[in-house]
This record gives C-alpha cells, sequence and structure tokens, in this order.
C-alpha cells in the first residue's frame, strides 16, 4: 500500500470528482426530458444553464479530477511515495483547481455563464467565470509539475534507466495537457478576460475559437490517454499476462502527442474565416492519430488472446470465452473498450472533412462523445473507482459491492446504447444539439424525431433515465467503499493495484527522449497553425462586442 | 536488438481477425455517411 499522506490526496481528488459526476449526471436526466417536452423548467433555471454545468461538470471537472487521483496513486506506486516538496506543491495544485472548479461553477448556477463548456464568443459570460476557467487551468498546471518533479527526482536516481511505464505514460499524458492548455490560457486571458469586464471592447471571434479548438481536441486525448494508461498497464495484469510489448506502448502514447494537437481545425471545418488548404493539412494530421490508435486496438486483442490461450483456448476466438468476465474490473473496461471501436470509426466520420457536413452540429455529435468520452472513458473510469477507492481507503470490495457494480455497468452500457443510438440516427436525419424542445412549427421532418423506435427523443429519454440510476448506483458505491464499507483486515481481503510487468529491455532509449517530441511536436504545430492564425490576428475583421442571449 | 524476441512463438490468429473486424467495421460506418452525403 502507498503511504497514506498520498492516499490522501488521491481520496480527495476522487471526492471532488463524483461530486461533479452526481450534479452533471443530474443535469443529464433534465436535459432528455426537456428536449423530449416532458418536462418544462421554472423561468429562473435555463436549458443552457444546465447544459453548461452538465458539460462543464462531466467532462472537465470528473475527468480531471479522477485523473489526477489516478496520477498521483499511480506514480506513487510506481516511483515511490512523493517528497516534502512534491507533497506540497499537489496540494496547493489540487486547492488552486478547486477553487477555480467553484468560482466557475458559481457562476454558471448564478446564470451569469450559459455559454456551454465551449464557451465561443461573442457570447459572453462574467468575467469571474473565465477567471475561474484560468485558476482550474493554473492549478492542474501546479499539479502537472508537482508530478514532474517527482518522475525527475526518480530520472536522477535511476541514471540511464528507463522509467516504469506507468510512470512514462503519465508524464506522456502531463507533457501533452501542458501544451494544449496553451491555447486555452492564450485566448482566456488575452481575449476573453479583458473583454468580459469591458477593458476591451471587441473580441476577435475566429481567433479565440481557434485557439479554443487548439485545447480542445488534444483535451479529449488528456482523457483518453489515462483510460488507455489502464487498458495497457491494468488489464494485462488482471488478465495475469505481461505487458505486450513495452516499446510499442511508448511509441503509440508518444505519438498521441504529435498527432493531437496540431489537428484543432476539424472542430472548425464549417468556418468561413479559415482556408481550405489549413483544413485539409490538418485533417491529414488528424488522420495520422489512427495509426497509435490501432496500435492499441491490436494490442488489447493480443492480451486477450494470449491469455486466452495460456488457459487453454483454442481455434480462432476460443480466448473470447477464458477472459475473466465474472472480475468487474476487467468486464467494466472491456465494455468501454468495445464501446470505443464505433466511437473511434465515428470520430474519423467527423474528421473526414466534407463528411462533416453531414453531422455537423447535429445529435450524431452528441451520440459521439457519449460512447467516446461518456462511456469508453468514463467506464474505464468506473472501473479503475471499483477498487481505487478501496484500494485508498484500506477497505474491502465485498461481494455486495461487486454484484452492484455489475449491475452498474451493465444499466450504463443499456442506458447509453438507447441513448446514444438515438442521437447518432437523429442526427443523420437532422436533429440539432444544443436545443431545447422545438417542434419547428410542426414541421414534417421535426415531427419525426419524435417517432420510430430507434430514432426518437423518447428513446433518448428512456436511455437518459437508465443512464441516471446507473450513476447514482455508482454514487453509492463510492460512497460506501469511501467511508462505509468494512475495514479490511485479512490479507486476501485487502485491494491491490493492478499493474502489470512490462519487460523494458528491448525498449529503446530515445523513446523517453523528451526533448525528441516536444520538438517535433512543436514543430508540426508551428507548420500547422503559424501562418493560419498570424493571418487571423494581421488581417482581422471588426471585433464583435459580447452578447448575452439568455 | 536480438532476434529472438519474447513474441516468437505466439499463435495471434484471432488477433488478426479481430482488428480486421474492427477495419470492417470503420469502412462500413464510414461509407453509410459517405452514401448519405452524395444523395443530399
Ligand atoms: C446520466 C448520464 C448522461 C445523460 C443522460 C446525458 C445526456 C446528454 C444530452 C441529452 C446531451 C445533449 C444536449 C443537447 O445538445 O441539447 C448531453 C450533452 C453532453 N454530454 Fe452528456 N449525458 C450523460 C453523461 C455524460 C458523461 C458521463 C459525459 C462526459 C464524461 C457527458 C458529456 C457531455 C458533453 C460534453 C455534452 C455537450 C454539452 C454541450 O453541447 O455544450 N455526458 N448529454
Ligand atoms: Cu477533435
Amino acid at each position: 500500500m502507498i503511504a497514506l499522506q498520498d492516499r490522501k490526496l488521491a481520496l480527495w481528488y476522487i471526492a471532488v470528482a463524483y461530486i461533479a459526476f452526481l450534479i452533471g449526471t443530474l443535469m443529464g436526466l433534465l436535459q432528455v426530458f426537456i428536449r423530449n417536452d416532458k418536462l418544462q423548467l421554472p423561468a429562473w433555471l435555463d436549458y443552457y444553464q444546465i447544459l453548461t454545468a452538465h458539460g462543464v461538470l462531466l467532462a472537465l471537472i470528473y475527468t480531471t479530477f479522477f485523473i489526477f487521483a489516478f496520477f498521483v496513486t499511480g506514480m506513487s506506486k510506481s516511483i515511490g511515495t512523493f517528497g516534502p516538496k512534491v507533497r506540497l506543491f499537489s496540494w496547493i495544485g489540487f486547492w488552486v483547481t478547486l477553487i477555480g472548479t467553484v468560482l466557475a461553477t458559481a457562476m454558471i448556477v448564478a446564470g451569469e455563464a450559459s455559454v456551454l463548456y465551449t464557451f465561443y464568443a461573442p457570447l459572453m459570460a462574467s468575467g469571474w467565470y473565465y477567471v475561474g476557467l484560468a485558476l482550474f487551468v493554473v492549478g492542474t498546471w501546479i499539479s502537472s509539475f508537482a508530478l514532474i518533479g517527482h518522475y525527475r527526482v526518480w530520472r536522477k536516481n535511476n541514471k540511464g534507466e528507463l522509467s516504469p511505464l506507468f510512470a512514462f505514460m503519465t508524464i506522456t499524458t502531463i507533457v501533452l495537457w501542458l501544451i494544449a492548455c496553451l491555447g486555452v490560457v492564450a485566448t482566456v486571458l488575452f481575449q476573453y478576460i479583458p473583454w468580459a469586464f469591458g477593458w476591451s471592447d471587441t473580441i476577435n471571434v475566429e481567433l479565440s475559437r481557434s485557439l479554443f479548438w487548439f485545447f480542445g481536441h488534444p483535451l479529449v486525448y488528456f482523457w483518453l490517454l489515462p483510460a488507455y494508461i489502464a487498458w495497457y498497464v491494468i488489464v494485462p495484469k488482471i488478465l495475469g499476462v505481461k505487458v505486450f510489448s513495452d516499446s510499442l506502448a511508448r511509441l503509440a502514447f508518444v505519438l498521441f502527442i504529435l498527432f493531437s494537437i496540431p489537428v484543432g481545425f476539424h472542430h472548425q471545418l464549417t468556418e468561413p474565416g479559415i482556408s481550405n488548404f489549413w483544413k485539409f493539412l490538418q485533417v491529414v494530421l488528424t488522420f495520422m492519430v489512427i495509426i497509435p490508435s490501432l496500435m492499441t486496438a491490436f494490442t488489447m486483442f493480443a492480451n486477450f488472446e494470449i491469455s486466452g490461450r495460456k488457459k487453454g483456448a483454442t481455434g480462432l476466438f476460443g480466448w473470447f470465452k477464458k477472459l475473466p468476465w465474472k472480475d468487474v474490473r476487467f468486464t467494466s473496461i472491456f465494455i468501454a473498450m468495445a464501446f470505443f471501436i464505433p466511437g473511434g470509426a465515428g470520430g474519423i466520420i467527423n474528421a473526414s472533412f466534407q463528411l462533416n457536413e453531414v453531422v455537423h452540429n447535429t445529435l450524431w455529435i452528441v451520440g459521439h462523445f457519449h460512447i467516446t468520452v461518456g462511456t469508453p472513458v468514463a467506464m474505464t473510469f468506473m472501473g479503475l473507482t471499483f477498487w481505487l477507492i478501496p484500494y485508498l481507503t484500506g477497505r474491502k470490495f465485498t461481494k455486495s459491492m461487486q454484484i452492484l457494480a455489475f449491475v452498474q455497468i451493465i444499466t450504463w452500457s443499456i442506458g447509453m446504447l438507447l441513448m446514444s443510438t438515438a442521437q447518432h440516427i437523429l442526427g443523420l436525419l437532422g436533429a440539432p444539439r444544443r436545443t431545447a424542445y422545438s417542434n419547428y412549427n410542426n414541421h414534417p421532418s421535426a415531427m419525426e424525431w419524435f417517432d420510430g423506435i430507434l430514432t426518437s427523443h423518447v428513446t433518448m429519454a428512456v436511455g437518459g433515465s437508465i443512464l441516471f440510476l446507473s450513476a447514482m448506483i455508482l454514487i453509492y458505491i463510492v460512497v460506501m467503499s469511501m467511508f462505509l464499507s468494512p475495514k479490511a483486515v485479512k490479507v486476501e481481503d485487502q485491494v491491490e493495484f493492478p499493474m502489470a510487468e512490462s519487460d523494458k529491455t528491448h525498449t529503446p532509449k530515445w523513446l523517453e527522449n523528451w526533448w525528441i517530441w516536444i520538438g517535433i511536436a512543436f514543430a508540426l504545430i508551428i507548420i500547422a497553425y503559424a501562418i493560419p492564425l498570424s493571418s487571423m490576428i494581421m488581417h482581422a475583421p471588426p471585433g464583435s462586442e459580447g452578447f448575452k442571449t439568455w | 536488438m536480438s532476434k529472438n524476441n519474447e513474441h516468437d512463438g505466439l499463435d495471434l490468429r484471432g488477433t488478426l481477425a479481430s482488428v480486421m473486424v474492427v477495419g470492417v467495421i470503420i469502412v462500413v460506418m464510414w461509407v453509410v455517411v459517405y452514401m448519405m452525403y452524395l444523395g443530399r
């Protein structure tokens, strides 16, 4: 077991994560009923207010806090207990992140920031909302540098050695995060804050959107890579095999740094302010990310097959039956992976330049990110939560909790299957995202969205309700394993942190030479962004003043 | 780097088949949306 103080830090991160999860999923429940005209909000509450809360609390707060809990625990486990300085800065980072979170959330609750989690200008929130966001990012930076400091101490004490895979992957994710945030920090500090506080009258909208998406796409990899850490490092241990290939795993991770940043324009394919050449270049770079993604898919299947064959499986797919289905730590993550197959395929469609026109701003997109971040990432985090909290609190993961955990992941899967399938199809039929109920003057196309079995807002609402039920079961499991489950006194009751062995003997050293990867990353960023961004600044159209539409 | 690595002698036919299935799913989904794009 890791040091008590490190466990305490991780538990605080998890607690905040699940408070955000509780409020966020409640907002999701309201949304599906509002869209289906079964619920009308009171006058003091606005659809965009709850949708902002949903996006911010789940996609930003839940994910980030959980990720740091996982990193703190895994780093302490793989490279040792935090020193006093690392610990101090980790706590400072935690509190700054939390203060930013509370400030931004308070502004949403006060109705001062119904601008959605993308906070596109010229929608203008209270300046304090942007201050909250800035503090949030700065807080994560402090925590990130604390972890980097911890890693550097290890490197110094283990000269010439490759770091353990978990630590390497954590640092990769953090490097990605630090570079990604440069975009959002630039736009928030130099554009939004002066504008929202009235120090400047107008904002350069296209530039602000581009800087946001410079951050927004790698943001999704900041969510995904921690899930991949679990897939690469934790799943093999549960399966009883070694990490399939240490070098492949490291190479895949550094490729994610390279190809997840210079690609933000794939979210802006319909915007007239960017020329086709730069859009196309970034589309090509986006497609490069398929390489490490398929390397990951290959590794996962290889783990399964090797483990199954070790247990005596024969034939082409015999290993499938030998997987540890009764172990909820495995089954949860397996389902998460399965959802990511259509999720990733949908992402390729979204990024396919012209095809984006079919799906842009429709409910398809909502379906898409609920089967990428909303399930593959979130359910991997759930699968980690089941044992991570007992591991940290020293409590048992009891039989009844295990059964409940199965109920939780199965209800989540069913709910998500219904909701996201409906969203995908509705989107293809033209139903827009980010709208409350509307029948568009009884237009026949719009009326179609309310009947049909899989193609209906009703299905979406049923799915959403099952999802919310599942979320509440999870909250119950979290509370139990935090405070109430019996303490694990006997050794066999103690919950372990499953971390697979990784054979580094054949791994080339240059894979851990950060200057190479950071250097190439910046070179690609400059190629993809320098010219279009500078022309947005030099040939800026008249800026826009702020609008408050709610 | 030595030639005899830890992956010698592994039977990964199922893995090959599985990644092919993933590839087919990607292509089929893509073609469906592409057809819709052409049809509009
Ligand atoms: C109880 C479970 C959930 C339900 C019922 C639900 C429902 C919804 C619905 C209906 C929308 C679309 C609203 C619209 O476009 O008008 C939405 C948007 C969204 N959801 Fe969820 N969701 C759930 C869980 C999650 C989770 C776990 C995540 C991420 C970790 C997530 C992330 C998002 C994001 C980022 C948006 C987009 C917000 C925006 O457009 O600004 N959701 N959700
Ligand atoms: Cu993207």
